[in-house]
Parts: structure tokens; C-alpha cells; sequence
């Protein structure tokens, strides 16, 4: 709470000194790095990038590298117009949240840290609020994903700056589907038993999908599943462990029946597992951000004609997604955090995001409503569908882990503990679901019942 | 002890200088030899232990304030926490399990290896390579070797004819702790194999003379001579692997991470989870000290045992 | 030096006159202080002992059992070795054997040595191998020393305290330790892991000289003692030179240790450059849900065969200095 304070302190201390040594030049130079200014901020109010800082950017490898490339070229780009330097670190995907959480311990670190998921709710106090910023982009870019503000406002304030989705969607063998006598990919869950077992009698192909520990693939599947039964792990309070019903039940009974079916639910495969599979031409179908898509096309040009896209099915109750959601927060022990913030506010801008968008080729898709139109859509028409599992004609489509629960410290325990995952692979395994539903509650029970 | 004193003799001229009574006096020369080692040992071990041991009785979580709970954390990961106590006793199978087949195998090894045939040194060489190569990336290698679609192992067994179908190395509990068992053995005999073969070379050959021309049969020469003479280099091994061992995280954390349905985790990896990927902290140092008294006795138990030897 | 020859003469558990004594006859060793076995390289035919000489009984009882072995053992780098040279389609194409490469590549070794900073990585590794081992060397032995001739209080206990210090797991210390590193301001400086590593190196090679030392008969120190010289020449130019073996068994085991740690390393060492192998590989080798198996598998074999080959020299020094400390540990 001092911290806003005084951020807004300082705030007016700039605009006054702005005010007095030419604004104008001073707003030029901003917009002219941060696009068309929106309502909602005055060009003055931006944070001004200090000439002579060093920031860190540390964030993940992203599965394209061209996508990397082209943030450090960005970087480069800023540094060089505002007489700063911007150095991006990348680590494993795994590597983030130690780096992450000893950097909070130490006090030290990165200026700015990419966020998976919902760790803005956990470190929540070594973070820099974010407001002014934020309302600007809302300003130049429109309404954001909800899915990206349920991650990064914490108690009303914005903790982090919203970025992006990494969407998953449904990768299936047209030509094995075709031989199965299936002509477009199953809207249902219910569908997708029929389909599997058909394809597996025609092919021998199974389509498959992670039920372990994967970060990414086993999230994006098992919450939709659960949700479009009707099941949730908790109550809209919090609090409330709502996971032992009828609806939780008969999500775990499709996953059974699925299995008996020919669908293959793999325990021990972690999110490579199904790119390494379906390129070497042992599934028919699997969940996966475009990563899949993509190397077929640049790199073996194997299976790319082949290969169609498709969002989630839905069950019974709805249709429910959930993707992989990155956001930058700027920390609180930057020493330059207006440098910081400026250099995320950069590569918001709607050039620099759309230059990112396209050498990512899909694998990335925006978080602000002006985002959704980008050009990258429209190189590949199967791209589309990568775009429409995170906005739908419009609509945001997704939830996150712990839905209808606000994100919180409990819903990442639980997420990070992969009890949901868990719960499914032991009902497979052993037909048993009501002891999976059991066990699943004692562990949230003891999750969610910590103060 | 003439020759020595000869010997002696020979340098006393250039060893002749004044001397430092204070340092010859042993307390204080002892203690000034220990500060370098020690320093660093409280500073960098001792110091943060500390910190860790006053996490585990707090409700740390990174980046908050911690407030003392004191054994909550103790009491809840026993009563309310199922993956832990499975961790337990992963724990101590795979300490035990591996521990046992690293024994027997590197006895095999050294006898083997004790014996004379050509490129006896290249193969010295070779065996040392498990233990050289940084545990990470060959437990990388091994997950490959295992993967659930590609496993080469499987292959080989398949083809081979071992077996009708492979093994599915990470989907099942039981499975993914014999995977976890095979690459740690894979690691660790070889060290086991080369100390005791250095054991085995410093036993002198006359007793294994004696003990045939009394009509010992090998076996009979085994037990009664080999073993005990190398009971020494024995405990040492078995000490300091067992406690590695038990503290091991990379090779559990890289090869299967609690996989299937976090049924193969160990204290270290399930620690890691709750500490790093959940964010509590506290929990994290509670589950990683929890087995610390224990382990303190036990290894008092077998270090005064050895100094009664 | 007279006296150092001197010196092997005197051996009170020797067990023979200088003729092979180890089982099996592998090489002579000549029998250094207490009768440790320094194997000097073959010199004479080896000995089969009590096999059988016949050719059927070595293949039986040797070759085979050793061969199945080394087979086992280097299986796994022999398919590291072939997967380093394999394209990625053909990684994943199991149609044909997966023990053989068709269509060899060397892009992968290329990408690796060119795209990625490896040999950075490898400067980084080397210099806080050899200099974390060295300071562990130097508080080793001296502490060793101390440990094993001197007599005060708490002795025992400090002893002992040192070789707890295993229990406490890095997973459990890195966090802490990231707080002691900011306060040094030692980010992303190799002196980082340089002070850390000695926390896990130190134990054990204390222990190791502890046992070497008290296996070197006090004789010598109080002979040279009572001609004049202090304790601290005796541990220089009497112990420590008949500790050799030891210290550089000592010395192999801990460069093998900080070569192998990688927490500490991914926490402490951020900049891209300044990595080391095990971070670097895997931070940069490992892409969002993309293995790259073939650099993976190239960085493996570059990181581990030359220490090997360094090693393959010290083999038989390392063997022998394990013996003498435990022996008398």
C-alpha cells in the first residue's frame, strides 16, 4: 500500500518536471514507442525509460525460436531509442519458478518476470502495481481476456501486465480420420469416444492425450473435462471443496469409458510426449498448443497436409477450454522500474506485438481485444482455430485452474500439485472412481482448509 | 627407526629455524587448521541451515512474512498430507533397493575386476563414466531410453525376444520406481565397484595362500577374508552413499517427477513441490528436514561402529 | 628426496617383501606407507588365480562377466553417442532399428558449438571445478590434519558435525543461500558456486584425509620434530607429500561433484554466458513442450568424455587413495 503510494508521488513529482522542461517533446517521444495513446492516460504519465538502465527481462524458451529472436531484437530496438539496455534471459519452461521464487527470497532479481498461470496470487508482494499501465493498454488495446485479469489483479490491484495466451487445440490425421469414415473432428466429449474407438479399429491409431504431470497438456485437458460435466474442484467462495458429486463422477466415468474405448490416457507422458508421438506417426489425434502444427510445416512437412485443427469438444454442460496464460510483472526491487515498465508497455505496442505474433506463427495468441484481428490469423486458415480457443467471434473463451474460484495461493497448490491430473489417472487406473473422487477431496480438503 | 633417523638427519640443516612456540602448541594450531574449512562450512551450509530448520517451523511463503507456527507444519504433512507419507516410503525403498543391488554389484565388479585381462584400464576408465557425466543430462538420456513411445529399451527387449511386450517404465507405481532404482544403480556401482576394488587390492595374498592350503573352498575365502577386510571401505561407501541417496533429487525430479499420479515421489522431489511449485515454503523445509533426526542417529550409530574397528 | 625413499622402506602392516600382493596378480604394487597399493602398471604377464588357466575358465570367469559389464554400463553413451548424429526424423522413426544411424548428421555438434554459448558453458564448468576443488583441497587437508593429529576439545564432535553436514539437502539451502548470495552481491559471478560447492565438497574429502593422514606413522612428524622443525613444516613437507594419493582421490572426487551440481548453478548464475553446462544445456536445449534430443545427447558426451579421459590417467591413484583413507578411517 505505500508502494502506491508513492508511485503516485513520484508520478506528479514527473509530471511537474515534465510540465516544466517541455512535455511535448517529452510525449512525442513516448507515443512515438507506445502506439496511439488511449483514453485513460495522459502521454506524461508514462513511465520514461532512464537513459542509461539495465533491466532484465526473464521469461521462458519459447517453442519457436523465431519468436525469442524477435523480443530480443525489440530489445535491442528499445534499448538503442532510449539509451538503456534491455538484456532477455531465457530458461526451460521448468526453470521459471525456481528462479522466480529465489528471486523473491533474495529479494534480487529480474526487473521483470514472466508470469505463468496464477503466480502473480503468490508473490503478490514482491511485484509492482501496475494500474496506470494496465488502464492504458485498456485504453489502446480494448477489453482484456478475463482469464488474463483473473491472473494478474490481485485484491483490486494490478500486479502484472497482461500478455498472452498459448492456445491449445485438438491436432487430428484428417487422412486416419478419413479412413475411420469421420469426416470432421467430434463437437462432444461423448463424440469423441465414438470417434476414437472407430479410428483405432480403422488405423491402430489412437488418439491420445497426457493424464500426468504435464504443465501445460494435462491443465489444458482434464479442468475442460471436468467443467463441461459440471464438476469443480471448489466452491465460488475459495473455500468450499466441492469436488466429491454426481457431475465430478461422471466426468471420471467418460475418462474410464474413453479408455475402454481405445483412447489412450498416458500417466507418464509430460508435455513432449505427444508433439514427440504424433510426429512419429503413432497417434491420430492429441491436445496441444501449435507447437505441433507448426514443426510439421517448417520442419518435416510429414504430416502437415494431413494434419486439422479443432477446438474443444463440449460435454453436458458447456463448453470450457483452458490455455496456457503468460503475463510480465515488474518487481519491486527494480531499480528502474519506470524503464521496466516502459519496456513492457513496448512490446505491447501494436507493432511490436504483431511483428511477435507473426514470427511466432500461431503458437501465441493476444490477450487485448485489438489483438484478436492480427494478420497472423489470416496467414494459415487453420490458425484460426488457435485464435477461436482463446476468443470466439468475440467472446473469451477459457478458464482457469480452480474455476469458479478466484485464482489464489490454494488454487495454485492445487494446480501445481496436479490433484485434478491425479484424480482422473487414478479412476483409469483402476476403474475406480469413487475412490478417486475421495482421495482427490482429502487432498484439496487439506489444501484448501490451510490458512 | 634407524633409516628414519638417518633419514632424519639428512635435512635437519634446512629445517633448522625458530620456532613459532604458539603455533606448535596443538589446541590453538588445531583450531587455526579448522577455520578455513569451517568458515566456509558456517557460513554457507550452517547459516542457511539454520534459516531452512526456522522455515520449517514457520508459515513461510516466498516473498511474505513468517510467522512462527511451530510444529504445524510437522503435524500437517503427517496427518493430511497422503503424497507425503507415500514419499516416505518411496524414500526409504529406494535408498534400500538401490543401496542393495549397488553392494552386490560392485563387489561383483571389483572381484571381477581384480582379476588380470587385457584393456583392464580402458575398462576402469569406462566404468567410471556413469559417475562422471553430469547427473542431469544422463538421466535425460535415460528418460529417452525409457520414453513411453520410443523407449530403445524396449525395443532391445522386444526384439530380442526377453519379453512379449515392453514395460510401460512410467506408467505405473511400480514401474516408475524400478526405472528410477535401474538408472540410480546404473550411476552408482560403478563407485561402488571401483572403492572396493582399491579395497580389494590392499588384501594381502598370503592369507588367501593360507587359507586354501587349510582347504577353504572360494566361497568359504569370500566370506571369511575378503568381507572383513573390507569392512572398512565398506561402511565408508555405504555411509556416504545411503545419505545421498536419501537426499537425491535430480535423478527422481528428471526421470519421472512423481509420475504416475504423484505415486513415485520422494522426500526431495515432494519437498521441491510444495516448496517451489506450490509456494510453500515452510512445508517444503519441514518435508525435507523431517528425516534429519533420524538420519543424524544413524549416522552417529555407524561412524562410532567404524571407530571401534 | 634421501629421506621420502627412506621413508618406503618403513611400512609396519607391509605385507610382503615388493611382489605382487593383490589378489589375482594384476600388475606389481609396490607397497607404499602401510602397505596402500600404488599400482604401478603392468610389468610383468598377470597371474590368473585360482580360475582355472583354461581358456574356457577365463572366458567363463572373466571375459564374459566383464564385457557384459562394460556393455550395460555403456550402453547408454552408445546411445547418446548415435542420437547426437541422428536428424530429428529420424529420431522419431521407428520403421527401422533404432541402434543405427542411416543418414548421420553432424548438425546437431554444429548447432551445439556455434548457436549455443557450450563452450562458455564448459570454460565456466572447468574454472569452478578446479578452483572450488582447490579451496576444498587446501580446508580439507588442513582441517584433515588437525582432525587426525590433534588433540582438543570438541575434536570428536566437529568431526563428526562435519559429516552430518550431508543430511542437509541443497533443495532445502539453495533458498537461504540466495539471500546470503544477494547480500555478497555475488549474482551471476562464478564465485558463487566457487564459495558454495566446498559446502558438499568438504565433507567428504575431510574425512577421506583424515583416515589418509592417520595411516602415515606419527614416527616420522616426531622425528623431524625433535630435530627442530614445527608442525607446520612437518605437515608440509613430510605428511602432505606421502598424502598424495589421497589428496588426489580427494581431489578427483570433488571435481566430479562440481562438475555433476546444478541447483545452486541454475539459482546463482543467470546471464546466458556465464552458465554452466548442466543449466545452460537444459535452459537452452529444452523449448517450451521441445526436447532437442540430438543436442541434448551431443552437449552429454562433450560434457563428460573429456573429464573421462582426464580421468582414465588418475584412475589408478583415485583407487588407491580411496583404500588407504578408508582403511584407516
Amino acid at each position: 500500500m505505500a508502494d502506491d503510494s508513492m508511485r503516485r508521488r513520484k508520478g506528479w513529482t514527473r509530471r511537474r518536471f515534465l510540465q516544466t522542461t517541455g512535455a511535448a517533446t517529452a510525449a512525442v517521444a513516448a507515443g512515438s514507442v507506445l502506439g496511439a495513446p488511449g483514453g485513460g492516460m495522459a502521454a506524461a504519465m508514462m513511465p520514461k525509460p532512464r537513459a542509461g538502465a539495465r533491466i532484465r527481462l526473464l521469461q521462458w524458451n519459447s517453442f519457436v525460436p523465431q519468436a525469442d529472436a524477435e523480443i530480443r531484437r525489440q530489445a535491442k530496438e528499445f534499448g538503442d531509442a532510449n539509451n538503456c539496455t534491455v538484456e532477455i534471459e531465457t530458461v526451460s519452461g521448468d526453470q521459471l519458478q525456481p528462479r522466480t521464487v529465489a528471486a523473491v527470497a533474495a529479494g534480487n532479481g529480474p526487473d521483470i518476470i514472466q508470469m505463468q498461470y496464477s503466480w502473480p496470487h503468490l508473490y503478490t508482494a514482491s511485484t509492482v502495481v501496475v494500474t496506470n499501465e494496465v488502464n492504458y493498454l485498456l485504453g489502446a488495446l480494448g477489453k482484456v481476456h478475463p482469464v488474463n485479469e483473473a491472473f494478474t489483479k490481485v485484491r483490486g490491484a494490478w500486479r502484472a501486465i497482461p500478455y498472452c495466451h498459448v492456445p491449445n487445440a485438438w491436432h487430428y490425421r484428417t487422412d486416419y480420420f478419413q479412413k475411420a469414415g469421420v469426416s470432421s473432428f467430434p463437437k462432444t466429449w461423448d463424440e469423441l469416444i465414438v470417434v476414437g474407438e472407430k479410428v483405432v479399429k480403422a488405423t491402430g491409431k489412437p488418439i491420445a492425450q497426457t493424464i500426468g504431470h504435464a504443465y501445460g497438456d494435462s491443465l489444458t485437458m482434464w479442468n475442460p473435462v471436468l467443467w463441461g460435466f459440471g464438476g469443480q474442484e471448489v466452491d465460488k467462495d475459495g473455500h468450499t471443496v466441492r469436488i466429491n458429486s454426481p457431475e465430478t463422477d461422471a466426468a471420471l466415468q467418460w475418462a474410464i469409458r474413453a479408455a475402454k474405448a481405445g483412447i489412450k490416457w498416458y500417466p507418464e507422458w509430460l508435455d513432449p510426449d505427444n508433439n514427440q508421438a504424433y510426429h512419429a506417426d503413432r497417434i491420430s489425434a492429441t491436445l496441444n498448443g501449435a507447437s505441433i502444427y507448426i514443426r510439421e510445416v517448417v520442419e518435416f512437412h510429414k504430416f502437415d497436409k494431413v494434419t486439422g485443427v479443432a477446438a474443444m469438444p463440449s460435454g453436458p454442460k458447456g463448453n470450457f477450454a483452458m490455455n496456457l496464460v503468460l503475463n510480465h510483472a515488474v518487481m519491486r526491487w527494480s531499480r528502474d522500474v519506470d524503464t521496466a515498465k516502459a519496456f513492457v508497455l513496448s512490446l505491447m505496442d501494436k507493432t511490436n506485438y504483431s511483428k511477435w505474433l507473426a514470427a511466432s506463427r500461431g503458437y501465441n495468441a493476444g490477450a487485448f481485444e485489438a489483438q484478436n484481428n492480427d494478420p497472423v490469423w489470416k496467414t494459415d486458415p487453420k490458425l484460426t482455430v488457435f485464435r477461436d480457443v482463446v476468443t470466439f467471434r468475440g467472446k473469451p473463451v477459457g478458464n482457469w485452474p480452480g474455476w469458479p474460484a478466484a485464482p489464489s495461493k490454494w488454487t495454485t497448490q492445487s494446480q501445481t500439485q496436479f490433484v485434478i491430473a491425479d484424480m482422473f489417472a487414478k479412476a483409469v487406473a483402476n476403474g475406480d472412481s469413487k475412490a478417486a473422487m475421495a482421495d482427490a477431496e482429502a487432498k484439496l480438503k487439506a489444501i484448501y482448509g490451510r490458512p | 627407526m634407524n633409516t628414519a633417523t638417518q633419514a632424519a638427519q639428512t635435512p635437519r640443516v634446512a629445517l633448522r629455524r625458530p620456532r613459532i612456540p604458539f603455533l606448535d602448541r596443538e589446541a590453538p594450531l588445531g583450531y587455526l587448521l579448522l577455520a578455513p574449512a569451517l568458515l566456509l562450512l558456517v557460513g554457507f551450509l550452517a547459516y542457511p541451515f539454520f534459516i531452512g530448520l526456522w522455515l520449517s517451523v514457520t508459515n513461510a511463503a516466498a516473498g511474505e512474512i513468517w510467522q512462527y507456527v511451530g510444529l504445524a507444519n510437522y503435524r500437517f504433512e503427517f496427518l493430511n498430507d497422503r503424497v507425503f507419507l507415500a514419499s516416505i516410503w518411496n524414500t526409504f525403498v529406494y535408498t534400500a533397493v538401490t543401496t542393495v543391488f549397488k553392494l552386490a554389484l560392485g563387489l561383483f565388479m571389483a572381484v571381477l575386476l581384480n582379476q588380470a585381462f587385457p584393456f583392464q584400464r580402458f575398462v576402469r576408465a569406462a566404468l567410471l563414466l556413469p559417475f562422471i557425466i553430469p547427473t542431469v543430462l544422463s538421466t535425460l538420456a535415460w528418460r529417452w531410453m525409457f520414453d513411453p513411445t520410443f523407449s530403445v529399451v524396449n525395443w532391445v527387449i522386444t526384439h530380442t525376444g526377453l519379453a512379449v511386450r515392453g514395460v510401460n517404465w512410467f506408467g505405473t507405481p511400480h514401474a516408475a520406481m524400478a526405472s528410477m532404482i535401474i538408472v540410480n544403480v546404473w550411476r552408482g556401482a560403478p563407485f561402488y565397484g571401483i572403492s572396493f576394488l582399491a579395497g580389494l587390492q590392499v588384501i594381502p595374498v598370503e592369507l588367501y595362500e593360507a587359507a586354501k592350503v587349510d582347504g577353504a573352498t572360494r566361497r568359504h575365502q569370500f566370506v571369511h577374508i575378503t568381507l572383513p577386510m573390507l569392512r572398512p571401505v565398506l561402511l565408508v561407501v555405504l555411509l556416504l552413499s545411503t545419505i545421498l541417496t536419501f537426499a537425491d533429487f535430480q535423478l527422481p525430479y528428471v526421470l519421472t517427477n512423481g509420475a504416475p499420479y504423484s505415486s513415485s515421489h520422494v522426500l526431495a522431489t515432494w519437498a521441491y513441490a510444495q516448496a517451489i511449485q506450490g509456494g510453500s515454503l515452510g512445508v517444503g523445509a519441514a518435508i525435507s528436514l523431517v528425516l534429519f533426526p533420524v538420519l543424524s542417529i544413524v549416522t552417529a550409530g555407524v561412524l562410532i561402529a567404524l571407530r571401534h574397528d | 628426496m634421501a629421506l621420502l625413499s627412506g621413508l618406503r622402506q618403513l611400512s609396519p602392516a607391509q605385507p610382503g617383501p615388493a611382489s605382487p600382493t593383490a589378489r589375482g596378480g594384476t600388475a606389481p604394487v609396490s607397497s607404499g606407507v602401510n602397505g596402500v597399493g600404488v599400482i604401478r602398471g603392468r610389468r610383468e604377464r598377470p597371474r590368473g588365480h585360482d580360475i582355472g588357466d583354461t581358456a574356457i575358465g577365463r572366458w567363463v570367469r572373466i571375459y564374459i562377466p566383464v564385457w557384459t559389464l562394460v556393455l550395460v554400463t555403456l550402453f547408454p553413451f552408445y546411445w547418446m553417442f548415435i542420437t547426437s548424429f541422428k536428424s530429428p526424423s529420424e529420431l522419431l522413426d521407428f520403421s527401422r532399428s533404432p541402434l543405427f544411424v542411416i543418414h548421420p548428421t553432424l548438425d546437431h555438434y554444429r548447432h551445439l558449438l556455434t548457436q549455443t554459448h557450450f563452450g562458455r558453458w564448459s570454460l565456466n564448468t572447468t574454472i569452478v571445478a578446479v578452483v572450488s576443488t582447490g579451496i576444498s583441497l587446501v580446508c580439507s587437508i588442513l582441517a584433515g590434519y588437525s582432525l587426525a593429529r590433534f588433540r582438543y576439545r570438541g575434536a570428536n564432535a566437529i568431526g563428526w558435525g562435519i559429516f552430518v553436514t550431508y543430511l542437509v539437502p541443497p533443495t532445502l539451502l539453495f533458498l537461504p543461500l540466495a539471500v546470503v548470495i544477494k547480500e555478497l552481491h555475488l549474482f551471476n559471478n562464478l564465485w558463487s558456486l566457487i564459495l558454495t560447492y566446498p559446502t558438499f565438497l568438504i565433507p567428504f574429502s575431510t574425512w577421506l584425509l583424515i583416515g589418509y593422514f592417520k595411516s602415515i606413522p606419527r614416527e616420522l612428524e616426531e622425528s623431524a620434530l625433535v630435530d627442530g622443525a614445527t608442525r607446520l613444516q612437518t605437515m608440509v613437507r613430510i605428511v602432505i607429500p606421502l598424502a598424495i594419493p589421497g589428496i588426489l582421490s580427494a581431489g578427483m572426487f570433488a571435481f566430479t561433484l562440481s562438475w555433476n551440481e546444478f541447483l545452486y548453478s541454475l539459482i546463482f548464475m543467470n546471464d546466458t554466458v556465464a552458465k554452466t553446462i548442466s543449466v545452460g544445456v537444459t535452459s537452452e536445449l529444452i523449448r517450451g513442450d521441445e526436447f532437442f534430443w540430438g543436442e541434448l545427447m551431443a552437449a552429454s558426451l562433450l560434457g563428460s568424455l573429456p573429464v573421462a579421459l582426464l580421468y582414465s590417467f588418475f584412475v589408478d591413484r583415485f583407487v588407491a587413495g580411496l583404500t588407504a583413507g578408508a582403511v584407516k578411517g
